[in-house]
């Protein structure tokens, strides 16, 4: 009982720990340059990471200790993070094209030029890996290597998610009129759906490490970040939903950014895509399939076991995942 | 095995199935298109709630906020594109 009462006077685990500098700002999105271990970097070839437009950025660095990104800086890498901010109500007429385009296209040449490298390593994850992967075969010449870090590329994929935005009766656009952004919760309540015995399972499960302050720690982290959404610009919703998810536009060949065609046969850099095998938003094949379509012939997957997000901060992510991509990089730098 | 392992495994064993269940449940059309069609009625009220009330705002000349977040809109197209430009005079040179 003592241990669970101390969870109430317990303080918000302190997330998103490592120092870092914002570079360049716009509209709400902002690009961070983490600040470079006592050594400074040891690689020529900057990183830009890419989160989910719909979470923030701080899951890459959730805690000292599982953070993606100290552990990367740690090893010399000149590490940049886009933090996409919480759009305002005038964003509902933000497009895909501004975002995916214009913004990241934005980020990519601001981390490639203060890092002084011609190109730049770029790890999507999530959308954000979806976003990197449009935006690569539009242009490839700005990529180094592209990691997609559990990134749907194909959405006809048999998970809960694309049934439900195929569903006949789902009218994308009435909901987009209605509310302009798409509301964090509305999309919340759609992800807690998709396993809605999850929330007891855990319960359950922390019963037995109540008194393991490390675990406790991680678990409020991760907790505090999956409570804390931002809404989905309205506009740029309606184009991912209608041509992603419903006429599955990236692998059909027909998806196109800025009028540009977006074929992921332009894929030419080396690509590393990572896949979870029990990943209940973004099942394995939906991004695996980004292999069989790009044109690099150095291409790799990892698949891993564990969840869309356990695998990707937890304490054996650091002894596998994270090493796996940093030999990536070492081999391309 | 103790009691407490006993229960976690059968409350386990009744999670996967539970979950199973339920994603059969919801992904069934039978849920799938009235649920889908009951969001869209409610949107589309809102709608034209939002709607009705902005002509009224409107009608009295003033600024309804849809005009306001078409105007600030415009605002951060106008500083993307001043950023567009820069971008290419720094190519240029």
């Amino acid at each position: 009982m003592i241990p669970l009462a101390s969870l109430f006077g317990r303080p918000p685990p302190a997330v998103g720990q490592t120092p870092s500098d914002v570079v360049f700002a716009e509209n709400k999105w902002r690009l961070l340059r983490y600040r470079a271990w006592h050594e400074g970097t040891a690689w020529a070839t900057p990183v830009l990471l890419v989160p989910s437009l719909i979470n923030r950025h701080y899951v890459l660095d959730l805690l000292p200790g599982k953070s993606f990104v100290e552990w990367f800086v740690a090893r010399g890498h000149d590490v940049f993070c886009i933090d996409w901010g919480t759009p305002g109500d005038e964003d509902r007429y933000l497009t895909f094209d501004d975002v995916c385009d214009r913004y990241l296209g934005r980020a990519l040449e601001r981390t490639r030029r203060i890092a002084g490298a011609p190109k730049a390593h770029v790890l999507g994850y999530c959308l954000g890996g979806t976003l990197a992967a449009i935006h690569a075969s539009v242009h490839p010449e700005r990529f180094a290597s592209l990691t997609a870090l559990a990134a749907p590329i194909g959405f006809h994929d048999g998970g809960l998610l694309s049934a439900w935005t195929r569903s006949k009766g789902f009218d994308v656009q009435a909901v987009v009129a209605a509310t302009g952004n798409v509301p964090w919760q509305l999309m919340q309540s759609a992800f807690h759906l998709l396993r809605p015995t999850l929330t007891l399972s855990k319960a359950v499960h922390m019963a037995d490490k109540l008194w393991d302050d490390e675990f406790m720690n991680g678990f409020l982290a991760l907790e505090t970040w999956g409570s804390d959404n931002v809404s989905f610009p309205g506009a740029c919703y309606q184009r991912y939903v209608d041509e992603l998810y419903r006429n599955n536009a990236l692998v059909a060949g027909t998806f196109t950014l800025s009028g540009k065609p977006a074929r992921l046969e332009a894929i030419t850099c080396p690509t590393l895509a990572v896949t979870f095998q029990h990943d209940n938003i973004v099942p394995p094949e939906s991004a695996a399939v980004l292999l069989e379509r790009i044109g690099s012939a150095d291409k790799h997957r990892i698949h891993l076991p564990g969840g869309h997000v356990g695998a990707v901060v937890s304490k054996k992510a650091a002894q596998g995942l994270w090493p796996a991509i940093a030999k990536f990089w070492a081999d391309r730098d | 095995m103790n009691p407490w392992d006993i229960y976690k495994k059968a409350f386990n064993a009744w999670e996967n199935a539970t979950a199973t269940y339920m994603e059969q449940v919801l992904k069934s059309p039978l849920l799938l298109e009235p649920a889908g069609a009951w969001l869209s009625t409610m949107m589309k009220a809102k709608a034209k709630g939002d709607e009705l009330a902005a002509g009224w705002w409107g009608g009295l000349g003033l600024p309804t906020k849809r005009d306001q977040e078409r105007t600030l809109h415009k605002l951060n197209q106008l500083e993307s594109k001043l950023l567009d430009l820069e971008e290419r005079l720094a190519a240029d040179k």
